[in-house]
């Protein structure tokens, strides 16, 4: 950080610009690419996923054996928000059915707000997220088959569907940080959990990992068991439970980058 | 190229509507062309007792179609010698930046972007910046170097002082042609800049009706009394 002579200003200034520009274009063909794919999408027979697989022997006997503990999959769009997407269309899905987890579950979500706005994040546009969150919350409490059809719709308006997962990571960062110093274990560098959550957390499309579930999970006291299929030796998904010992409410699949939901 | 979505559209309306309410100290946002949210003027008094004193610049912000997920962009169409501003105007501030992770860049990662920064946020951190360079990763060199060696001299070299103040004289001069006057006393500056009459105000409702589905309820929720308020609005200058 010397004083530097700066001969080579102009060149920088179009480098920096180039850079950017560059990172926008790869950012919108990326985005042109997922955006074929329906937010979430219909309920599928989990044969669906085998015959992704026909040509794939590890793959291929891993759905199989799937296809014994799971019925159906949904898909998700994979932009990087998939797992907070996938996780609040399931969570809220099954709330439809259950009134009292439902309620218990309403009265949290009203509460996060406060927390958040205590933590710093400005309350105006918390607010803003908030209230849509909400909405989307009340129109399944209404608890009757035309609620299903509702998050369905709704979780394929952009507007409440991004909405929804900003608040989600909202509410994951919050966790995060008031749980500092347990969580801080978990971070690799020398990030403090803060500026994990800034950059890892809190901005759309970033992917998610074990501490983004972790967290997630904690903050609602919602159980979230992920089936890991890849690679890896074995004929089976293998089952991770979050927090362990938790019976799990929502139920993904987790393949290499991206999450999608299984109903048992 | 993506449409606008509604929700960037419905965010923007939301804030420009808060802010003409309730307007951030030492500035004043319009829109560039009526029909357009997605482009504002924004123009900043130079805070009183700092080197922009008297001081008005304009600049724009473009909001992209995805905004709030991405940041909008800040360029000063006054002329300003900042460390942090390039040539051609554009504003570098970390805040405006996404949350890549590049420790290249010198910028605290606890500025960058997220959904939930907003105009307000934006601004206050613009005020800041003006008064409180960040020489880690300078858009305009010179200046850097420059602002450098009047503050490690304490002010004794003056010469990137007397460019400021030569460009807030010349900005004023701009100004009182347009017919603005530009507070030079903190109290007229916090009054002035806040006890705006809403006369150009846009008729928000048109957005609500029009523009995007979303609930109807909208507008009964902007009433100005619940944005934050205090606690950091006086940032930097107090």
């Amino acid at each position: 950080m010397e004083n530097k002579p700066s001969q080579q200003k102009p060149a920088e200034n179009t480098e920096v610009n180039q850079d950017e520009l560059i990172l926008q274009q790869q950012r919108r063909i990326e985005k042109e690419i997922s955006e074929s794919i329906a937010l979430v999408g219909e309920k599928e027979p989990l044969q669906s996923l085998e015959r992704e697989y026909l040509e794939d022997e590890v793959y291929l006997s891993k759905a199989k054996t799937l296809g014994q503990k799971y019925s159906y999959i949904r898909r998700t769009r994979p932009d990087g928000n998939c797992f907070f997407r996938a996780f609040s269309y399931a969570y809220l899905e099954r709330l439809i059915d259950i009134k009292d987890e439902f309620e218990k579950f309403r009265e949290l979500a009203l509460k996060s707000k406060d927390n958040l706005v205590s933590l710093g994040f400005p309350e105006f546009t918390v607010e803003d997220f908030h209230d849509t969150f909400m909405e989307v919350i009340d129109k399944v409490g209404a608890g009757t088959e035309a609620s299903r059809l509702e998050l369905h719709k709704l979780f394929n308006e952009q507007g409440y569907s991004d909405y929804v997962v900003v608040y989600l990571r909202l509410i994951a960062s919050g966790q995060l940080q008031r749980e500092a110093d347990f969580y801080q274990h978990f971070i690799e560098g020398d990030r403090t959990v803060t500026e994990f959550c800034h950059q890892e957390v809190e901005p759309m499309y970033k992917e998610s990992d074990h501490i983004h579930i972790i967290a997630m999970s904690a903050a609602l006291g919602t159980g979230v068991q992920v089936r890991y299929m890849d690679r890896g030796a074995g004929t089976e998904a293998t089952a991770h439970d979050f927090p362990e010992g938790v019976p799990p409410a929502v139920h993904l699949l987790y393949r290499p980058g991206h999450y999608d939901i299984l109903y048992p | 190229m993506a449409q606008p979505t509604s929700s960037a559209l419905r965010a923007l309306a939301l804030e420009y509507k808060s802010l003409q309410e309730e307007p951030v100290e030492g500035f004043r946002v319009k829109l560039v062309n009526e029909d357009n949210m997605f482009e504002w003027e924004v123009a900043i008094f130079g805070p009183p007792d700092t080197l922009y004193q008297g001081g008005y610049f304009k600049a724009h912000m473009k909001f992209p179609p995805d905004y709030p997920y991405s940041p909008p962009s800040i360029r000063f169409m006054t002329k300003v010698w900042h460390p942090n501003v390039y040539e051609n105007g554009d504003l570098c501030i970390s805040i405006l930046h996404p949350p890549v992770d590049d420790p290249q860049s010198g910028e605290l990662p606890c500025e960058r972007w997220n959904p939930t920064q907003n105009v307000r946020t934006i601004l206050l951190s613009v005020i800041s910046l003006l008064n409180e360079p960040n020489t880690y990763s300078p858009a305009n060199v010179d200046a850097s170097v420059m602002y450098r060696r009047w503050r490690d001299s304490k002010g004794k070299d003056k010469e990137y002082e007397n460019i400021i103040r030569k460009q807030a004289q010349a900005a004023k001069t701009e100004a009182e042609k347009e017919g603005i006057v530009v507070p030079l006393t903190l109290e007229d500056y916090c009054i002035k800049t806040r006890a705006r009459p809403a006369e150009q105000q846009l008729d928000m409702t048109d957005f609500y009706d029009d523009e995007y589905e979303l609930d109807d309820d909208e507008d009964d929720q902007l009433s100005a009394s619940d944005y934050e308020d205090g606690d950091d609005s006086g940032n930097g200058e107090s």
